[in-house]
């Protein structure tokens, strides 16, 4: 199993350095600068000459592409084009907002999807079920700017005023001291994706419910909670962390759309940002951060998955 | 396949996803202005003319409404064949080769997935401008290394069994092994990926439109109805409602059709196992 | 001098032709003359500003987007500034006067000026900053271009006896400019000193500065309230929804749709400014189609100057003549209205030889409207057989290529003619957009420049004037008014024309009351 962990951690390397060497490659193919982003209409060829000095761009891509491997392997993300500061000072406030923000999302919807999961699971075909089924579908299908856009109107400035409307809490302040202001982009977030945790829950409780090993702890006369609760959702366990992996490996660009309708100072900022002024180290250590993201969100749910399933655990 | 089409989920999402694609179809034909004329003041609320009011700059929503449609299905649908067609290929031929071909298919799809899709959307687009084959292209290639996943675990199991073996010892080409002897046993998750698929795409691609990236003004969409107009919301909200609750209402459709289609083939699939 | 908040409240007389609907704004924001009188100090004053990003600075000289210019002007003052009815009056200076043919120019600085960590504003460093902003390039570095520094002195600590090199009766005008605030002569923009109502606190790019009042402004009493915090929106909705929960008190860019829901409301006014600012159509003069002067003719007639300001302004603006500086006290009135006239268009397109013309507009979300105009001149377009394709970029593409684009939009805040032709309408020019280069318009220009004589300089200005009134490559379809929103506890923002919001973000002269 050690062997396999090892296997899977060298991939998951190998997948970030490809990813972000293609991020570079294509960053550098494109037209345009951050000098000529940065002065936007003011570009004139005087002023390019002398920031293109100042930010020391231009290189060749090979030289440029070197150094950037260089630092990274050292721990440093260069500094911003576009802020003048070290990449990682800027970053490392707006990352620890959205991970706050996505880690409230996870950890709400996760309880609820798997409530309601196994509430409607376990009664199948009753009202509970009908209509969890009948809301779940309407709400999956509902963009999130909308559900958004509705909360705000709900809470903040139209129905009642209960909420603040945006985030403007002081930079550099974490998230999670203002708390009532991330309220409603969690909401939104936790509404997105719920829907779809609680169906592919129902789906995968109801296969095992029908799998023959259940189906004989039926048989034996156990009560039907004690099927759920010792037999169903063990068993249910290794599909539905796949499932959440890939519901939380999702928040991370769901997030930015969130972000962008609050005014959340996070990572959707952040990709906007760099994007606009192609500031490429900020640009960079992003495309990083995503491949990371997602590459330990899988690890994880493989090695709980593995962790949690005797059967596999023993076979390797 | 039949019993898919006897439920009543089929029944209904067939019901509401077509009444959608006709009004896409359609609705051009019964629009009652020119959707680019502007026929009233911006953000104009409903009155006795103009059923559902003016938009941002003062036209027809239900016109603009009723010619939105046909790009964003169009899209949708495009980016869901090439990208289930690109997985089904890729899965398949994964599934049934095996050995290093296989590892390097699946990692590829792994590196695929970890990309930072808004992130190369935006960088791209940043550049061209809004763009239709760039939106298409990100999001077909975004489905790929999904269905490979799964149809290279369906694959898996059909290339176990005795009459693909047969196949093989008989020295029939790979091609024909898979045209004649898998893909007619896949056929079941391959219909629930298409469903499931457009379903995504139609999300994707109204969100990417609605963030501005595809679709050029003026022409009429859906997803550019939502953002151009969604300033608004609280004074005119119909020409955002309009698409959002078709889009909505396509995407329960589309929802409930692949589930049929999940449950039947799953059904048959415990038939054969049985 | 003054700066007394009831001379500010008579300037605004609206005399211009205000479209459609706009009429009931602007008896609200006259509704405001009546309101209190005497400011209360202190408090904070939370502000929303549109854009903004991780690119922005606190540079005095280098203002970019409006959180940009909303520091600029808060942290800094400059020599000369103008007022809400965009005459010019004096600020950190007392005088700024030329000789007989505007070569040489005297500023005589006010006594007692101090920056805002206590030190004195000399005019030391009056020749600090000019000489800061030509040689780091500085957005108002074409502005100060003619200074001759070698000769340029400081006469005593209060005057400076500026030398030109060509004579230049515009000079003051570059010393009102926003961007040309006056800064010590160890200045650093990472902690910035300036001379300006506010100091310094703190700062986050693209998201939020704080600021404490300037305990040393020249204006004896501002600023009222303690602190200003400025907090960036990139998003129209979210910035309106930030004021409707009484996140911020004032918010600037409020777009148009959302005036009528604020005007109901009891707890928020609209403010709404009369502008010579301008989105511009522009035209490369000496690219095909539009080097043929009856193609430029024929663009200009096809538009529908009422109809763009209605249904893209949603009436909240004033139509254009297809020139630019409407405030200037030379601006040609007389010559007519340009209108509507699709046969006249489409005879001269014929004779041309370009009757069903194809050409591709440009166009990217540059200010307010800018799309919106595009699309609506797109569809009125068609009844001249124009068919013009929307090339829609995000804004970065747009600079991108600036000044390469054949058919492309723009975008102007209020300036008098000739700053606004030294800054686009000559070869020389930086942003010369329709590179335009009328030997008969350059001369006229030059002649005006150096006249001192406002009666000779009207004649020339207007002549060059109507050279571009009748061949240039701008298409000036209006004037879109300035919307910004506040709550009613914010006194003293009034309208002001120079197409910068929030009453050219004074906040210098706002109270707030209990």
């Amino acid at each position: 199993m050690l062997k396999m962990i090892g296997r899977r951690l060298l991939l998951s390397v190998v997948i970030v350095w490809v990813v972000t060497s293609i991020v570079f490659l294509a960053t550098q193919a494109l037209p345009g600068d951050a000098a000529k982003a940065i002065l936007g209409r003011e570009a004139t060829p005087d002023r390019l000459a002398q920031l293109r000095q100042q930010l020391g761009t231009g290189k060749p891509v090979l030289e440029q592409y070197y150094s950037w491997i260089n630092k990274l392997v050292h721990g440093n993300f260069g500094t911003s084009l576009a802020s003048n500061q070290p990449v990682w000072t800027y970053l490392k406030p707006l990352i620890l907002n959205s991970l706050t923000l996505m880690l409230i999302a996870a950890v709400v919807s996760a309880s609820i999807g798997l409530l309601l999961g196994v509430l409607t699971a376990a009664k199948r075909d009753s009202w509970l079920d009908h209509f969890t089924t009948v809301v779940t579908l309407v709400l999956a299908a509902l963009p999130e700017f909308v559900i958004g856009v509705t909360l705000t109107w709900l809470f903040s400035t139209g129905v009642f005023h209960w909420l603040p409307a945006i985030y403007a809490g002081a930079p550099g302040q974490s998230a999670w001291r203002s708390p009532t202001q991330l309220v409603l982009p969690a909401m939104t977030l936790v509404i997105a994706v719920t829907p779809y945790l609680a169906r592919m829950l129902r789906g995968t409780l109801i296969e095992v419910l029908e799998t023959d090993y259940v189906q004989h702890a039926r048989l034996k006369g156990l009560p039907e909670r004690v099927v759920m609760v010792r037999h169903a959702i063990p068993n249910a366990l290794g599909p539905v962390i796949q499932v959440l992996a890939l519901q939380f490996a999702w928040l991370a660009g769901g997030v930015i759309i969130v972000e962008y309708l609050f005014r959340f100072p996070g990572i959707g900022t952040a990709v906007a940002n760099s994007v606009a002024t192609r500031d490429l180290p900020v640009t960079q250590a992003l495309a990083v951060f995503f491949a990371l993201f997602y590459v330990t969100v899988n690890l994880l749910a493989d090695l709980l998955t593995l962790v949690l399933n005797p059967r596999v655990r023993t076979a390797s | 396949m039949p019993v898919a089409f006897r439920s009543l989920r089929m029944k209904i999402g067939v019901g509401l996803a077509g009444l959608v694609v006709l009004l896409a179809i359609f609705g051009p034909s019964v629009a009652p202005h020119d959707p680019q004329e502007f026929v009233t003041m911006p953000f104009a609320p409903p009155g006795h003319l103009l059923r559902f009011g003016g938009d941002y700059l003062g036209r027809d929503v239900l016109s603009q409404f009723l010619f939105g449609g046909r790009q964003i299905l169009l899209m949708s649908v495009i980016a869901a064949l090439v990208g289930v067609g690109l997985g089904a290929i890729l899965g398949i031929f994964a599934g049934f080769r095996g050995g290093r071909f296989d590892e390097f298919i699946m990692r590829s799809g792994d590196v695929v997935l970890a990309f930072p899709q808004v992130l190369l959307a935006l960088l791209f687009i940043s550049v061209t401008g809004p763009n239709l084959t760039v939106v298409v292209f990100l999001v077909a290639v975004g489905h790929a290394p999904r269905v490979a996943r799964v149809m290279r675990g369906a694959t898996l199991s059909v290339s176990e069994r005795d009459y693909v073996k047969s196949a093989m010892a008989l020295g029939m080409p790979t091609w024909r092994i898979v045209a004649q002897e898998i893909l007619p046993n896949v056929s079941g998750p391959l219909a629930v990926e298409v469903g499931l698929r457009l379903t995504y795409s139609i999300g994707l691609i109204s969100a990417l439109n609605f963030l501005g990236l595809g679709t050029q003004p003026p022409t009429p969409d859906w997803g550019l109805m939502i953002n151009d107009n969604r300033i608004a919301l609280t004074i005119q909200p119909w020409p955002v409602l309009l698409p959002v609750i078709a889009i909505a209402l396509l995407t329960i459709g589309m929802n409930l059709i692949s589930d049929a289609l999940a449950r039947a083939s799953a059904g048959l699939d415990r038939q054969v196992n049985a | 001098m003054k700066f007394s908040i009831i001379s500010r409240r008579r300037v605004w007389r609206s005399t211009g032709l205000i479209a459609g609907a706009a009429t009931v704004a602007l008896t609200l924001s006259m509704m405001s003359v009546t309101q209190a009188a005497s400011p209360t100090p202190g408090g904070t004053l939370r502000v929303g500003v549109t854009g903004g990003s991780s690119k922005d600075s606190l540079d005095a000289h280098s203002p970019t987007s409006d959180p940009d210019i909303a520091r600029a002007i808060s942290l800094n003052s400059s020599l000369a500034t103008y007022d809400t009815n965009h005459k010019l009056v004096m600020a950190l200076a007392s005088s700024i006067k030329p000789n007989k043919n505007a070569t040489e120019w005297t500023i005589t600085l006010r006594s007692g000026l101090k920056f805002s960590d206590g030190s004195p504003l000399t005019s030391a460093d009056v020749i600090a900053t000019f000489s800061r902003i030509v040689t780091q390039k500085k957005d108002g570095a074409e502005s100060l271009q003619g200074i001759d520094f070698t000769k340029t002195v400081a006469v005593d600590d209060r005057t400076v006896k500026v030398i030109l090199t060509a004579s230049d009766s515009t000079f003051v005008d570059a010393m009102a400019y926003y961007a040309n605030g006056i800064v010590p002569a160890n200045y650093d923009p990472t902690n910035p000193v300036g001379a300006g109502p506010f100091k310094f606190k703190s700062f986050t790019a693209g998201q939020q500065s704080e600021f404490e009042r300037n305990p040393f402004y020249f204006v004896a009493g501002q600023p009222y309230v303690d602190s200003l915090i400025l907090i960036d929106f990139g998003d129209d909705t979210s910035r309106v929804n930030a004021l409707l929960s009484g996140q911020v008190d004032a918010i600037d860019g409020l777009p148009s749709a959302q005036a009528p829901i604020i005007k109901a409301s009891g707890s928020y006014k609209v403010l709404e400014s009369r502008t010579g600012g301008w989105i511009p159509f522009t035209m490369r003069v000496d690219r095909a189609p539009f080097n043929d002067v009856r193609v430029r003719q024929a663009l200009r007639l096809l538009v529908d100057r009422g109809q763009m300001v209605r249904q893209v302004l949603g009436g909240h603006g004033t139509i254009g003549n297809d020139m630019y500086a409407p405030f200037d006290a030379c601006y040609p009135s007389k010559l007519p209205q340009r209108k509507l006239d699709v046969a006249k268009a489409k005879a001269l397109l014929k004779a041309a030889g370009k009757s069903n013309l194809k050409i591709e507009l440009v166009t990217a979300p540059i200010a307010a409207g800018a799309v919106e105009a595009a699309t609506v001149f797109a569809q009125e377009a068609k009844a001249g057989g124009v068919t013009v394709k929307i090339k829609k970029l995000d804004t970065n593409a747009f600079w991108n290529n600036y000044l390469k684009w054949d058919f492309a939009e723009s975008f102007w805040f209020t300036r008098d003619f000739l700053p606004q032709t030294a800054a686009g309408s000559l070869p020389t020019s930086p942003y010369n957009e329709t590179h335009w280069a009328n030997a008969k318009f350059i001369s006229l220009v030059g002649k005006a420049k150096q006249t001192s004589d406002q009666k000779t300089r009207c004649s020339l200005i207007q002549q060059a004037m109507t050279i571009e009134y009748n061949t240039g490559g701008n298409i000036i379809w209006g004037f879109p008014n300035q919307l910004d929103a506040y709550s009613t506890k914010v006194q003293g923002l009034v309208p002001d024309k120079s197409g910068i919001p929030l009453t050219s973000f004074g906040f210098q002269k706002v109270w707030l009351t209990k």
